[in-house]
């Protein structure tokens, strides 16, 4: 693991935990699986709060713990910890499938780490009493919505026990328990009661999110190679593959013709249904190579090529990063080696058709930043001297990628430091305006004057105003950068995944 | 290449010669002409047997000596061949050295040949090369080419050859020099014909498949279009502009597929993903990246380019 990835790691655990969970994680993370007691001396923080610090990584899941003969050790789970990043965007998704009251559920567990349903639900129902008193929403209501998210599998359950059971458990239940609405009723009004679930935990099935964001973007690449018809055929078959193929697969199991006419025919895309031979085709003879077919019985029988389709989205990628950073000259010649697999500097110039000294310049530039590595070959006998050598150039794109996922890693942590330097240099100014507001809204309970609450606005100066409204667009539009970074971050971990 | 007449044969000048010399030249060169192997001394002697050996060895030593024959020795019987006309006459007025570098540069035909490797073949010293170089050059005998390989290098070759494509690089070249703007625009032009086709397709009712074999145009079609724009003084090859639709394809724009009928059929592609948005924040592009760090001059807390982006 790198240097990078424990910054961005520790600087999200002091954002979101603060200074000890962050010294905690960062130990973990220089010294591998420790126990509890090296964590204490390496540390030098007092027990208590180690063991605080400790219980939440694991209720987070960013640190599991393993029983071993030198007793129980904790391991440190960095990919785990850069999923914060994400969390924005599985809200998102669970807004789109299941609507708002199941993003704010979701919201919760994410908050919490791991919940019983029961808490959840009141916990969102107090929240939508406090948002939107006009919308009415019952328990009931909220409870279907509960089980939508189980039965979409983007909750699931946590088999964090208080007990140290070894191993996973073999088969977890996923059905929700039958909750008892009028304990959960009654502690609505502030009793105690038991709602039925004790101890049954649930947590956010991140593979699950994992998957649908790796899936949005296949399909969206397929969108764009050929068109939206492509793309809804693309999340169909997608939707096949999990029903017979193990969600991280290389390849899908081979889905037969017949099923994926049924698919089709139920969703309401008429050009799709016409010519789904012939979308079928195209996607299987596209260069990407997401779709194979790979039998001819009852129809045709097709499978997805997941790992190549990787791979061809992390070329892509990288393709488009050396443009950007040198130009589509120095792409071209990238693309060329690709093509050409081992190639000498004299055939790149001619093939890419660039003025010798530019393309020796773009070569040499490429390898010294190693997107191109250079293969020395020698005759067998031959004396030793250069001019007697072939050097070929060549692409090796694991390197390449990591390199790339290194780069992500300082981008999206210069980008943080940059938001924390400008929230934290203009503090005064956001503290004041949210004591504004918090004046404002109790003023207005107690039903204060037009007057007075004018006189409250006018407390922030007009160049304060201007100044926050700065700040505050300064923070959004690097909270957005960081958002599409990890979007390159998460295809690149994709590529790595599969190969 | 004085032939000696043998000593078995006698000196009988006088006896016999009823043929002038210039008729017994005019005679064997005839002969020689009927025979492209070369004709050893006993055809002379079967077809002119009144011929006394002396006065032959004379008229083929002077036809040596002007370069009408050549002598070989093939299972040690001596032949005298033919020379080729067009030989003959660069010959005339050479000198010996003169004659082996221009075989030399001969051999290399229209690659041309580097001076050095003509020191290298011929051991001369390399002042009488030059000077030799140099009289071959006035004489019109050869003439220097620059290769586009190597812009210092002169390369030798016959005067009246076309120098080759790799020494001039083609229709690409001008003076030595690569005409990167003209690829260019060749390079942008290829490209929008094929976007507009790609273009064509929107309102295509034929389904996916005949939609995407609109967009597919063969080299032939590309060279035409690009033919009639008339933005090349040059003449263009089709497989000039297949070049062209490489850098195309390496440019990551356009496909290539192998139709049918064994020709290759090409198509403008959208790319599989919009821009990573890695590059779209200033750390992606960063040229001092690898100086940066939380401390010192180039650090992300007073960084110049992201206060430019952010601006």
């Amino acid at each position: 693991m790198s240097l990078f990835c424990e910054k961005l790691c520790s600087v999200l655990l002091l954002e979101h935990f603060g200074p000890i969970v962050q010294s905690v994680g960062d130990d973990l993370f220089k010294h591998g699986a420790k126990s509890l007691g090296f964590i204490r001396a390496t540390t030098g923080l007092p027990l208590p709060k180690v063991k605080e610090a400790l219980c939440v990584l694991l209720q987070y899941g960013f640190a599991i713990h393993r029983q071993t003969e030198k007793g129980i050790q904790y391991h440190f789970l960095p990919d785990k910890v850069i999923t914060i990043l994400r969390y924005p965007r599985y809200m998102f998704f669970a807004k789109k499938f299941c609507g708002d009251e199941a993003e704010m559920m979701l919201e919760e567990v994410l908050k919490r780490g791991y919940e019983t349903a029961s808490q959840i639900i009141i916990k969102t129902f107090h929240r939508l009493e406090q948002h939107r008193s006009e919308h009415q929403s019952s328990l009931s209501m909220l409870k279907d919505k509960f089980e939508l998210l189980v039965k979409n599998q983007f909750l699931t359950r946590s088999i964090c026990t208080e007990t140290m059971d070894e191993g996973p458990a073999e088969k977890i239940e996923c059905n929700v328990p039958d909750l008892n609405m009028q304990a959960m009723a009654q502690i609505m009004q502030g009793n105690t009661d038991d709602p039925g679930d004790n101890k049954i935990y649930w947590r956010v099935n991140l593979d699950r999110f994992e998957q649908d964001l790796r899936d949005q973007i296949m399909v969206s690449a397929i969108t764009k190679r050929v068109d939206e018809n492509a793309g809804e055929l693309m999340r169909q078959l997608l939707f096949l593959m999990y029903l017979r193929t193990a969600s991280w697969a290389d390849t899908s199991n081979p889905i037969p013709y017949s099923e994926i006419k049924e698919a089709v025919r139920k969703i309401n895309y008429p050009l799709l249904v016409q010519y789904l031979d012939q979308y079928l085709r195209l996607l299987e003879e596209d260069s990407s190579q997401f779709l194979k077919r790979v039998g001819d019985s009852g129809g045709g029988q097709f499978s997805i090529n997941t790992k190549e389709a990787f791979s061809q989205l992390a070329w892509t990628t990288v393709e488009n990063i050396v443009m950007e950073r040198f130009g589509s000259k120095a792409a071209r010649i990238f693309r060329l080696v690709r093509s050409r697999k081992y190639v000498e500097q004299e055939q790149i110039q001619q093939l890419a058709m660039i003025p010798a000294k530019e393309a020796k310049h773009l070569t040499y530039t490429l390898l010294q930043e190693n997107y191109l590595q250079m293969q020395e070959l020698k005759k067998a006998g031959a004396s030793a001297a250069p001019t007697k050598t072939f050097f070929l150039f060549y692409i090796d794109l694991n390197q390449v990628v990591r390199m790339e996922i290194e780069h992500c890693y300082h981008a999206l942590y210069n980008t943080i430091q940059r938001r924390e330097q400008e929230s934290a240099s203009n503090k005064r100014m956001i503290d004041k305006q949210l004591r504004i507001q918090t004046l404002t809204s109790n003023l207005k309970e107690h039903g204060a004057t037009e007057e007075q609450l004018a006189e409250i606005v006018e407390m922030m100066t007009p160049s304060e105003k201007l100044q926050l409204e700065k700040v505050q667009n300064t923070i959004k539009k690097l909270g957005g950068s960081e958002l599409q970074i990890d979007e390159t971050l998460f295809l690149l971990t994709m590529y790595l995944h599969y190969h | 290449m004085e032939i000696d007449p043998g000593p078995s044969e006698e000196h009988n000048v006088n006896a016999s010669t009823e043929d002038s010399p210039e008729i017994i030249e005019q005679k064997i060169i005839a002969l020689a002409h009927t025979k492209t192997k070369g004709i050893s001394d006993k055809d002379i002697l079967s077809e002119m047997p009144d011929v006394q050996p002396v006065q032959r060895a004379l008229v083929i030593n002077k036809l040596l000596s002007q370069g009408l024959l050549d002598l070989y020795k093939q299972d040690k019987i001596l032949l005298y061949r033919l020379k080729d006309p067009n030989k003959v006459k660069t010959a005339k007025g050479a000198d010996n050295e003169e004659k082996i570098v221009y075989t030399i540069i001969e051999e290399a035909g229209n690659k041309g040949i580097w001076i050095r490797d003509i020191r290298f073949k011929s051991n001369l010293m390399p002042t009488q090369l030059n000077k030799i170089l140099k009289s071959l050059e006035t004489k019109k005998f050869i003439k220097a080419v620059k290769s586009v390989a190597a812009s210092k290098k002169k390369v030798y070759m016959l005067y009246n050859l076309e120098p080759d494509r790799s020494v001039t690089g083609g229709a690409w070249y001008q003076d030595q020099d690569f005409e990167a703007e003209f690829v260019d625009v060749l390079n942008q032009q290829c490209y929008r014909f094929l976007e507009q086709k790609r273009k064509e397709t929107k309102d295509c009712r034929g389904g996916p498949i005949a939609a995407r074999n609109i967009t597919f145009a063969t080299s032939r079609e590309v060279w035409k279009f690009i033919s009639d724009l008339g933005i090349s003084k040059v003449k263009l090859s089709v497989d000039d502009l297949e070049m062209i639709l490489n850098t195309l394809i390496y440019d990551g724009k356009v496909e290539k597929t192998l139709s049918n009928d064994g020709t290759y059929l090409y198509r403008a592609v959208e790319p599989l993903l919009e821009p990573p948005g890695l590059i779209k924040a200033p750390c992606g592009v960063c040229p001092v990246r690898k100086n940066c760090s939380d401390f010192g001059d180039v650090s992300p807390i007073n960084c110049q380019y992201i206060t430019e982006w952010l601006a």
